[in-house]
C-alpha cells in the first residue's frame, strides 16, 4: 500500500513513531559516553533539554507538514474506528509505560540510584510513546 | 482486534447496485472515513449499529440487507 494512500491518522502515526525512534536513538547515543565515563551518567539538564526541544519541534513540524498536505483530513475529527484504534493503542502503550515505571522503581530498590530511576523513567515513556504508534499502525492495518 | 468478526457484509455489491457510488462518497455520506469503509467491506471492521443503520437508509435497505451473522 502506498504511502499517500494510507489515512491522515495511520500517517501521523508512522510519523511520530519514526520522531521518537529517533529521538530514543539520539537520547541514548548522546549518554552513552558519559556513561562509560561515569558510570550511570547524571540526568544533565542539557541532554533532557535537547530531547525536549526535539520532541516539541519535531512535532509541530511534522504535524504542520502533515495537516498542509492532507489539510481536509486534518480538519476532520476521527471517526468511529479511528477512536477506537486510537483509544486501543493508548491503553496498551499505557500498560507499556507503567510495567517500565514499576521496573525502575523495582530496580531502584535494590540499587538505590536516583539516575538510573531518571533515565528508567524516561526511557519508559519514550518506549511507551513509540509503541503508541506502532499499536496504532498495527491496528489501523488489521482492523478494530 | 485482529480477529475477524464474524458478521458478513454486502456493503461492496449495494454500492455497485446504487450506480457505483464510491468508497469516499459513501463515507462522507455516512460521517467516517474512507479507509473505514474499505475495512467495512473487507470484513476487518464491524460499523456500529448507528453506522450501519446510516448505510442501509442509504441506499433504502434494511440492515440484515447489508449485514449478517457468518454461519
Amino acid at each position: 500500500m502506498p504511502f499517500t494512500d494510507i489515512s491522515f491518522r495511520e500517517k501521523s502515526a508512522w510519523a511520530m513513531g519514526a520522531l521518537f525512534l529517533a529521538i530514543t536513538a539520539f537520547y541514548l547515543v548522546d549518554l552513552q559516553p558519559i556513561s562509560w565515563r561515569e558510570g550511570v551518567a547524571p540526568p544533565v539538564d542539557r541532554h533532557f533539554i535537547k530531547i525536549m526541544i526535539a520532541t516539541i519541534v519535531g512535532s509541530i513540524l511534522i504535524q504542520s507538514w502533515l495537516a498542509s498536505h492532507n489539510p481536509r483530513e486534518a480538519d476532520t475529527p476521527a471517526d468511529e474506528r479511528e477512536r477506537l484504534v486510537l483509544a486501543r493503542a493508548g491503553n496498551l502503550s499505557g500498560i507499556v509505560l507503567g510495567f517500565g515505571c514499576v521496573a525502575a522503581l523495582m530496580n531502584y530498590l535494590v540499587h538505590p540510584n536516583g539516575d538510573l530511576l531518571f533515565h528508567g523513567i524516561l526511557l519508559s515513556l519514550l518506549v511507551s510513546t513509540i509503541a503508541e504508534s506502532a499499536l496504532q499502525i498495527f491496528f489501523f492495518h488489521r482492523g478494530a | 482486534m485482529g480477529t475477524r468478526p464474524p458478521i458478513t457484509n454486502r456493503v461492496k455489491l449495494h454500492r455497485m447496485l446504487a450506480g457505483g457510488i464510491t468508497q469516499a462518497d459513501l463515507g462522507e455520506a455516512v460521517g467516517v472515513t474512507r479507509h473505514t469503509i474499505i475495512a467495512i467491506e473487507q470484513g476487518h471492521y464491524s460499523p456500529s449499529l448507528e453506522t450501519a443503520f446510516r448505510i442501509a437508509r442509504l441506499f433504502n435497505a434494511g440492515v440484515e440487507d447489508l449485514f449478517g451473522w457468518e454461519g
